[in-house]
């Protein structure tokens, strides 16, 4: 079926005329066929989802304090709301955190206001006063966080001068997001009120001395199932330092001197690339896109990485732990490739995720034939070059752009333009190529997949795999296909690095090698008449 | 909440519209719209999902940030055009959110007005405000039965001999127990909401996007013709309770029992049963019945030594602690998220032979329960997996009763109601106390009698005396 694309667009017509014709227009514009030949492809993105079919994304607040937010271990993430939006957010994502040395860790923690109906009419302000205060007797925090739920910013409860007067007060750290949940048209959204804030007020507003050989920051990588274990393991063993990480295993603590990196790594691109294009504007630092998904993605970052240190010591260290660590998993992966080889897989995931498992798949034997975001962009789909030509919608406009200058005292230009220049010609230094270029032809990009789409398009391709979150695992358990949730791991992971991609090939084999997919089909299911009325509950 | 008046730290409860979500989830070939920013049907699907291990699908009218300026009719009546045109549901359910109802979405009128609009007859839609600061998911479920009722139900000429049941928040295994039972007494009925099949969908060949099962609308329809209603729900306000307005919209006598787990509250049930149908009780049931009191007598020297914390849904709590009450566990803590005057004083009142304290709390959090759960020295925690994180903070163990489970399989297909279901979770519970004492008995024996004085004996040396024992 890959080299007919003909037949691809019969699916995607078939999906589409299922819809009311104001809705069919919408969405055709949220799917095309991989064609090598075109050159360009356009697809829609981070526009509204239509009401009423089941997406799959959320709201900003969810983008904000359960994504960003929720794994910075040393905050209290007091949620300034009715009481849902807290225990919804409250530990769901698996980001994992080890406290640091003598540091606290809130990770099993939520805190909320718990409005009530007439929090709403009177307005909330002295109860957040209050929480604020209780928090910091009950849990002395270094940091505490506020985020705002829907009904907060239409009563016009101002969580931002509350937290600027118990900060004054208290002697701590007390940010404000106003992080509601129907601003944007999804969690993206939410990531970006997080981050903006975090810039403007987190970043920079301590200073310190580090003694670092090689100091870097790692971004946008928020320790699902331990991620980012792995990932600390490989770079410590190399000889790197992270000042900072944002946010998985991260402390705002850290944050709060991460300008003195000289290097940014930026995992996924979607939640983060416009702060690393912040901090190169306002301290000079450069940042890398990198994937630690899969080990082909881990050996291109980590090469990358030391080309841009640009030491021989480094480099060396580098191939030699390359070697190492290959050594211990490649003879496991390559049987597992003969293994899988020739099955299919359907991803729908992230603002990057959809792309980053692919190599992974790939490298195990696997081909994606379905690739999809739940909230990327166009320029995770299409690539940087792109961005200059995407539409400000309103509501882009809804959400505060953040403006940074070069900061005179902590500016420091980490290498000369020239050298920067050289270095782009080899690796993608401040640049991301997205998700369509790397994909193969003939296979399906779609935005925003919702449940009919889901289920139409599993019907059609059959793919062995499909990997989204919780949402839709039983849907493809339903249709007898092994999913595999890739929001949070079905509690395994890490599947990151090197020994994370074993991991990750050890799960796929438990699931799809696994003896009961035999017996789906019952020994009666021959005698189609009688499957009709045993099998056939509807 | 006793101490920390303004700040909830780790929620025991959740907020009305997942009640609402549950309860829609028993009606058949239903969809639900949750009226509001689309993150609140995401969460609630995320969240119901873990727990029933079922695709959960709820329709959300994604108000943006200009529909809070404007309204958000337009975006209702686009969801509801594109969940009818997808799904060709019989009964949608409309509920609102916090954002919905704060920026004052009159839902009856857009409803009406699209029903009007699009010429739509044979499809019910019900409205049911939720608000998630107007109370927990314990009283948006009861209200959405309710609404359900208010709204579908009906009074023709013909009384029928039918009974209604209004199930608590109970499992589709404990669903499908009780229609056991209701048959065993040969009675007709309807249950509401009935989740057996739609929330413990059975593999098939074909999937279907929209569940077989749950309660069909002529049924519902027909409640108001029924001879009696029983209701699981005692600590249900009366404004809440479908079987209070079904005995004063039609005149059906209402029985409001506990939720039927422990004998007490299983013999409460049988007997209303007994005397509805006109029947003898069943062999099956006296059997089973006689069953339970054997493991009771069984197993009451173990039991004796369990000191609970239970947590969760008030009415489940009620359930849970009756059955501790019963059998000598002391339900030293009956804690609940919820706010709710009753629970005080129902739970006083099944307590009030204790031999020990009993601490009764409605509106904490998990912060709370957790300090006095350490300072009354409980030994097992009986609740949702929210407890979790008192289990794994404290290595107290808990057993897993009730919504929602999201960290262990079967939820589904728990079975803790009736006789036999009474001694399935009394077995569990005897079974973790033994466990807690297998796994500590030496030790706890060496420290109290044998070495009382010598405290500072090193872990080591309990290590190896451990060893030598075996």
């Amino acid at each position: 079926m890959k080299n007919n694309n003909a037949g691809i667009e019969d699916v995607l017509d078939e999906v589409l005329q299922s819809y009311p014709a104001k809705s069919m227009k919408n969405r055709k514009e949220h799917m095309l066929i991989k064609d090598q030949k075109k050159g360009k492809h356009k697809i829609k993105a981070n526009t509204r989802t239509i009401p009423g079919i089941i997406t799959n994304r959320g709201c900003a607040y969810a983008g904000c304090r359960g994504v960003v937010l929720g794994p910075l271990k040393d905050v209290v993430q007091l949620v300034h709301g009715p009481i849902g939006c807290s225990y919804y957010a409250w530990g769901m994502r698996r980001h994992q955190g080890v406290a640091a040395e003598g540091g606290k860790n809130f990770i099993n923690y939520t805190f909320s206001t718990d409005m009530q109906d007439s929090d709403v009419v009177f307005g909330g302000e002295r109860k957040l006063k209050e929480a604020i205060k209780e928090a910091v007797e009950i849990f002395n925090p270094s940091t505490i966080m506020i985020t705002a739920t829907c009904p907060v910013g239409l009563i016009g409860d101002d969580i931002n001068s509350i937290a600027r007067q118990a900060e004054a007060e208290y002697g701590i750290t007390v940010m404000a997001f106003n992080c509601e949940g129907y601003k944007g048209v999804s969690q993206s959204a939410g990531h970006h009120i997080a981050n903006n804030e975090i810039m403007a007020n987190l970043v920079g507003i301590e200073d310190k001395e580090l003694d670092y050989k090689y100091p870097i920051n790692l971004m946008g990588e928020y320790n699902i199932g331990g991620d980012a274990f792995e990932i600390e393991r490989i770079l410590e063993k190399i000889g790197y330092d992270i000042v900072a990480s944002f946010s998985g295993n991260g402390t705002a603590d850290q944050i709060k001197y991460s300008h003195e990196a000289d290097l940014n790594l930026v995992q996924c691109h979607r939640s983060i690339n416009y702060i690393a294009e912040m901090f190169e504007e306002k301290y000079g630092i450069p940042w890398l896109k990198v994937n630690f998904l899969g080990v082909d993605a881990t050996i291109k970052a980590l090469r990358n990485m030391a080309e841009y240190f640009d030491d021989p010591e480094l480099k060396e260290r580098t191939e030699k732990v390359i070697a190492e660590e290959l050594a211990q998993i490649e003879g496991p992966l390559n049987r597992y490739k003969e293994l899988f080889e020739g099955k299919t897989a359907f991803l729908f995931v992230g603002g990057s995720r959809a792309h980053h498992y692919q190599n992974v798949f790939k490298r195990i034997g696997i081909e994606t034939v379905v690739a999809g975001y739940e909230f990327g962009h166009r320029d995770d789909y299409e690539g940087r070059e792109v961005i200059p030509d995407i539409e400000m919608t309103a509501d882009d406009r809804n959400i505060p752009e953040l403006e940074v200058t070069k900061d005179d005292k902590k500016y420091n230009m980490r290498i000369s333009k020239a050298k920067k220049e050289e270095l782009q010609q080899k690796m993608p230094l401040d640049y991301y190529e997205g998700m369509i270029k790397e994909m193969e032809d003939g296979s399906i990009v779609i935005d925003d997949l919702n449940h009919h789409e889901h289920i139409k398009l599993t019907e059609a391709l059959e793919p062995d795999i499909f990997c989204s979150g919780i949402k839709d695992k039983y849907t493809s358990h339903k249709m007898g296909i092994f999913s595999k949730q890739l929001h949070s791991y079905d509690y395994s992971g890490p599947y990151a690095g090197f020994k994370g991609h074993l991991q990750f090939a050890e799960d796929i084999a438990a699931g799809i090698l696994n003896p009961s997919w035999s017996y789906i089909n019952p020994p009666w299911k021959d005698n189609v008449e009688l499957a009709g009325t045993i099998g056939g509950v509807r | 909440m006793s101490n920390f008046k303004r700040l909830n730290v780790n929620p025991c409860k959740m907020c009305m519209p997942i009640g609402a979500a549950v309860a829609f989830k028993g009606i058949e070939e239903s969809m639900l719209l949750m009226h509001g920013s689309q993150g609140c049907s995401t969460y609630m699907r995320r969240h119901m999902s873990t727990h029933y291990e079922e695709p959960i699908d709820i329709a959300s009218s994604s108000i943006d940030e200009q529909g809070t300026v404007y309204g958000g009719e337009e975006n209702l009546r686009q969801g509801l055009k594109n969940l009818i045109k997808l799904y060709s549901p019989k009964v949608i359910g409309v509920v609102t959110t916090c954002l919905a109802e704060t920026i004052g979405e009159d839902i009856n009128r857009i409803v009406a007005d699209f029903k009007k609009a699009n010429n739509v007859k044979d499809i019910s839609i019900i409205t049911v405000p939720t608000p998630g600061y107007g109370g927990s998911q314990f009283e948006g479920y009861y209200l959405t039965l309710r609404k359900i009722v208010e709204q579908l139900g009906e009074k023709s000429r013909n009384k029928s001999s039918r009974i209604n049941l209004v199930a608590a928040n109970l499992s589709p295994a404990e669903i499908r127990e009780i229609k056991r039972i209701l048959d065993l007494f040969e009675l007709e009925y309807t249950i509401l909401p009935d989740i057996s099949r739609t929330l413990a969908a059975p593999f098939t060949e074909n999937y279907s996007k929209i569940p077989a099962g749950g309660t069909a609308v002529s049924e519902i329809k027909n409640m108001g013709d029924a001879a009696f209603t029983i209701e699981f729900g005692t600590l249900v306000d009366s404004s809440l309770s479908t079987a209070v307005y079904l005995e004063d919209k039609f005149g059906i006598p209402a029985y409001r029992l506990p939720i039927p787990i422990g004998l007490k509250n299983t013999d409460q049930l049988i007997n209303t049963l007994a005397e509805i149908s006109g029947k003898k009780i069943p062999l099956g049931l006296t059997e089973a019945r006689g069953r339970l009191i054997d493991t009771m007598i069984d197993s009451h020297k173990y039991n004796g030594a369990g000191r609970a914390a239970v947590f969760g849904d008030p009415e489940m709590i009620y359930a849970v602690s009756s059955i501790c009450q019963e059998n000598g566990i002391s339900p030293v803590i009956m804690a609940t998220g919820t706010d709710l005057d009753i629970f005080q004083r129902k739970l006083k009142e099944l307590t009030a032979d204790s031999r020990d304290q009993n601490l009764i709390f409605s509106d904490t959090d998990f912060e709370e329960i957790r300090n006095y759960v350490n300072e009354y020295d409980i030994n097992i925690l009986l609740g949702n997996s929210d407890g979790a994180f008192i289990e794994e903070k404290d290595g107290i163990p808990l057993i897993r009763i009730g919504f929602p489970i999201h960290d262990r399989v079967g939820a589904s297909r728990q079975q803790n109601i009736g006789y036999q279901g009474s001694n399935n979770l009394l077995d569990q519970i005897t079974n973790q106390l033994l466990a807690l004492k297998h796994d500590n008995y030496r030790e706890d024996l060496y420290q109290k009698f044998y070495h009382s004085n010598k405290r500072t004996k090193s872990e080591k040396e309990i290590e190896e005396l451990k060893v030598g024992e075996e």
